[in-house]
């Protein structure tokens, strides 16, 4: 018995654990640098791997650019990631989902180019979410440092769903710009720590990458380039039709949910979006729209197949075709 | 002998659970083989429970949903079973606490299962207003908002906000929001004032404050702890070292086996402790400790045979609480105690504590053998009734109120634990003469008497 002698308000409880600022509580406090969780320096790999919890883990990476052209894109997808480990567990479309968040700048001109969060099956991974540094800076050419981004998934990342059971885990990067045209030694000496003798082209990391990943490119609304022809054509070039134009940010958790639902064949458009409806959510109009393409693989022409080579030209639902 | 154990208090509560279990948890303190206690799992109420313990430095922590182990030993980890009535915001202010006492990152220590119920400001406010509108004939409730949020589970049990939903916050807004509409009519039809509801204000006083207010914060606090399902426990229970099952309020506030209508909204037998164990594949895999002090204490109204506003028994840490009404203090009732044990099922050992306030009013204090009503001869037994009678159970609140304790002797300082193993049929495995761990010694013949073989999971 008792008489709740720690019964706190809504709006202490926030601001105790946020320590007086927002949800983006390590950038909101002033850090301009990678914090130490987040830091690509020197780590061998990033693993998703099966435990007796969860023995049929599935590596899922998020990773969205922080430069200044996404706006208040960034903040958005802050609130709104967190939400994702649920929508894909509620439904069963994945059993064992194991997600990483991280972030993207541009290694050319920014002190934070890459951020890489750990492989969570439970809410340790908003924490990483929170420790990310919002960048704001970007060099105005339309290209940041994706290509780093994909260099750190393609060789510094290791997933029992790959090693074990031959599944690509999924990657989903967020961002409105175009990736340099290869990855560059000195940067990757200095973000990653790897001794490169010579620049990797973006084709040969893109092919490399999505041997091991399901990979997608997600353009939202309100960044910069949304609906951007050149950046668009840059991304289905590399990717294939695995690029998304997302006209709501809030509907970015509800969108990754069900492409991979997709991709693992446990729902279809028309059931994942009554899910949606069933869990609260009225994204249904705005990701029915998103994924059109992604799930109607059928429609798939030859046109469209993507100059990458390697396993690019495959549509890459795992489980599907 | 069982590594694992379960407190249970066998009387109204405040029997001192806290300390037993930080004892329990407290490395090298008592015979238990098995390694450290890892983690202390809560079963049954929420947030209103108040369970002090001292530790031998002198720091102080009242545990409400934070396991009593964790100033015990470092690290020592809290699993909030879906039994649990979870207070998020009050798990914050625990938590605030516990770190200005050296405990790094309290929140990061605990898990709750995705099941579990939230007890919101929604259900708070109901149940003030609810308790207001009774006024002299309120019940005892702690105005924590933990019938409330029992009731609205039965009532709408898809609607009721859960530990799981902080991860999808749509659906938590959703659920929020329902809420809050509902308990607002509930609350005006019973009278009572909720506050600024009307307007919907957002200060920060405002007992209703907006659906996603709240949901932006539970997703700030869910980010902070661990909401796991499923094997939890099991996964637990089979690592090396210990588990401690904390149970919250006693059995004669139990729901179906306390005094109806002064009862709680929660099971407090060791019936849901059981009932984890065996579905984690371990059942009765645990000693069943029933927790009692030399004395007995009540708070709030309700019977209270052996009742004795005499008696001037120090109670440092249990102050009048502004919804409950006053700490009322008594001797030991042999009869209930007797009741109690046999309610909830049985225990193996008794953990018998208070033992250095019983020695400083040594010869003030009696044991209750009987109760007379009315005319009729001496009553020495409460027979339990069968299975969620609430009828039976409001007989025999009826039948307590009219009785009249029959005391023996007093009892000589060092014949408590004999006392008291006589009447309970079980022995004193446990006595604590002080709030801090090293004034607990056990007995450790009693400690490691073998199990009991009939134990019946209570339901």
């Amino acid at each position: 018995m008792g008489s709740g002698i720690w019964s706190t308000s809504v709006y202490d409880a926030a601001k105790k654990l946020r320590g007086g600022a927002s949800a983006f509580g390590y950038s909101d406090s002033g850090a301009r640098t990678v914090h130490p969780d987040l830091d690509p320096l020197g780590i061998a790999t990033r693993e998703s791997r099966d435990s007796d919890e969860h023995p049929a883990s599935l590596a899922v990476a998020v990773l969205f650019d922080v430069t200044g052209s996404m706006g208040g894109v960034p903040r958005i997808l802050q609130t709104k990631l967190p939400q994702l480990l649920g929508l894909l567990m509620r439904k069963g479309y994945v059993r064992d989902p194991q997600i990483m968040f991280g972030a993207i700048g541009d290694a050319t001109c920014d002190s934070a180019p890459l951020q890489v969060g750990q492989f969570e099956s439970d809410n340790r991974m908003d924490g990483d979410l929170e420790r990310i540094v919002l960048e704001g800076g970007g060099g105005g050419q339309k290209r940041e440092s994706y290509e780093l981004a994909l260099y750190f998934m393609a060789r510094h990342t290791a997933t029992d769903c790959f090693e074990v059971r031959g599944k690509r885990g999924y990657l989903f990067i967020i961002g409105d710009e175009m990736a340099y045209d290869r990855v560059k030694p000195r940067e990757v000496a200095a973000v990653i720590g790897d001794k490169l003798a010579e620049p990797v082209p973006l084709q040969a990391i893109a092919a490399e990458v999505t041997r091991r990943w399901d990979t997608y490119y997600i353009l939202p609304e309100g960044a910069s380039y949304v609906g951007d022809d050149e950046v668009l054509s840059f991304w289905r070039k590399l990717l294939g039709q695995n690029v998304i134009e997302l006209a709501d940010l809030d509907a970015v958790s509800e969108t990754i949910a069900l492409t991979i639902g997709l991709g693992e064949d446990t729902v279809d458009l028309d059931t994942g979006l009554a899910d949606l409806a069933d869990v609260g959510s009225d994204a249904a109009p705005v990701v029915s729209k998103a994924l059109a393409a992604i799930s109607d693989r059928g429609s798939l022409v030859a046109g469209d197949a993507p100059d990458a080579g390697g396993d690019l030209g495959r549509p890459s639902g795992n489980a599907r075709l | 002998m069982r590594k694992h154990a379960i407190a249970v208090d066998l009387g109204y509560g405040d029997a001192g659970k806290g300390g037993i279990v930080d004892w329990l948890c407290t490395p090298g303190s008592h015979p238990a083989a098995g390694g450290p206690v890892h983690t202390v799992v809560r079963f049954n109420g929420g947030a209103q429970a108040a369970h002090n313990v001292v530790t031998p430095g002198g720091r102080h922590h009242t545990f409400a949903q934070f396991g009593s182990g964790t100033l015990s030993a470092p690290g020592t980890r809290t699993f909030l079973s879906r039994f649990m009535l979870v207070d998020p915001l009050a798990l914050v202010g625990e938590a605030e606490h516990l770190a200005d006492l050296g405990v790094a990152d309290p929140l990061a220590l605990v898990a709750i299962d995705r099941d579990a119920l939230l007890t919101t400001p929604y259900h708070q406010a109901a149940n003030r207003a609810r308790e207001a509108a009774r006024g002299a004939a309120r019940h005892g409730s702690c105005g924590m908002g933990i019938g409330e949020t029992a009731a609205y589970a039965l009532a709408h049990p898809d609607d009721a906000p859960r530990a799981g939903d902080c991860q999808t916050p749509g659906v938590l807004t959703r659920k929020l929001t329902l809420l809050r509409d509902r308990m607002a009519v509930d609350s005006m039809a019973v009278g009572g004032a909720v506050g600024s509801s009307a307007v919907g204000s957002s200060a920060a006083g405002d007992p209703m404050p907006p659906a996603q207010d709240v949901t932006d914060a539970y997703r700030v606090i869910a980010g902070r702890v661990t909401i796991t399902g499923e094997g939890h426990l099991a996964r637990l229970l089979r690592r090396p070292g210990r588990v401690v099952f904390e149970g919250a309020q006693g059995v004669l506030l139990d729901e179906w086996r306390g005094f109806h209508p002064y009862t709680t909204w929660s099971t407090t037998t060791f019936g849901n402790a059981e009932a984890l164990l065996a579905e984690a594949g371990m059942p009765g895999e645990a000693l069943r400790l029933g927790v009692t002090r030399a004395y007995m204490t009540r708070h709030g109204p309700g019977p209270f045979v052996t009742e004795d506003p005499t008696l001037e028994l120090p109670e440092p840490h249990n102050q009048p609480g502004r919804w409950q009404g006053l700490v009322r203090r008594g001797h030991l009732d042999a009869v209930a105690l007797r009741y109690a044990i046999e309610a909830c099922g049985g225990v193996d050992a008794i953990a018998l504590t208070h033992l250095d306030t019983a020695a400083a009013h040594a010869g003030q204090l009696k044991v209750c053998r009987g109760y007379r009503v009315g005319q009729q001869g001496l009553t020495d037994k409460l027979v339990p009734g069968p299975a969620r009678d609430l009828d039976y159970q409001q007989r025999l609140t009826g039948m307590l109120l009219a009785a009249r304790p029959v005391y023996g002797d007093a009892v000589n300082q060092a014949d408590w634990p004999d006392v008291v193993a006589g009447f309970a049929g079980a022995p004193v495995a446990v006595r604590s003469h002080g709030p801090s761990s090293v004034r607990k010694t056990a007995s450790s013949r009693a400690w490691r008497g073998e199990p009991r073989p009939d134990i019946a999971v209570q339901t």
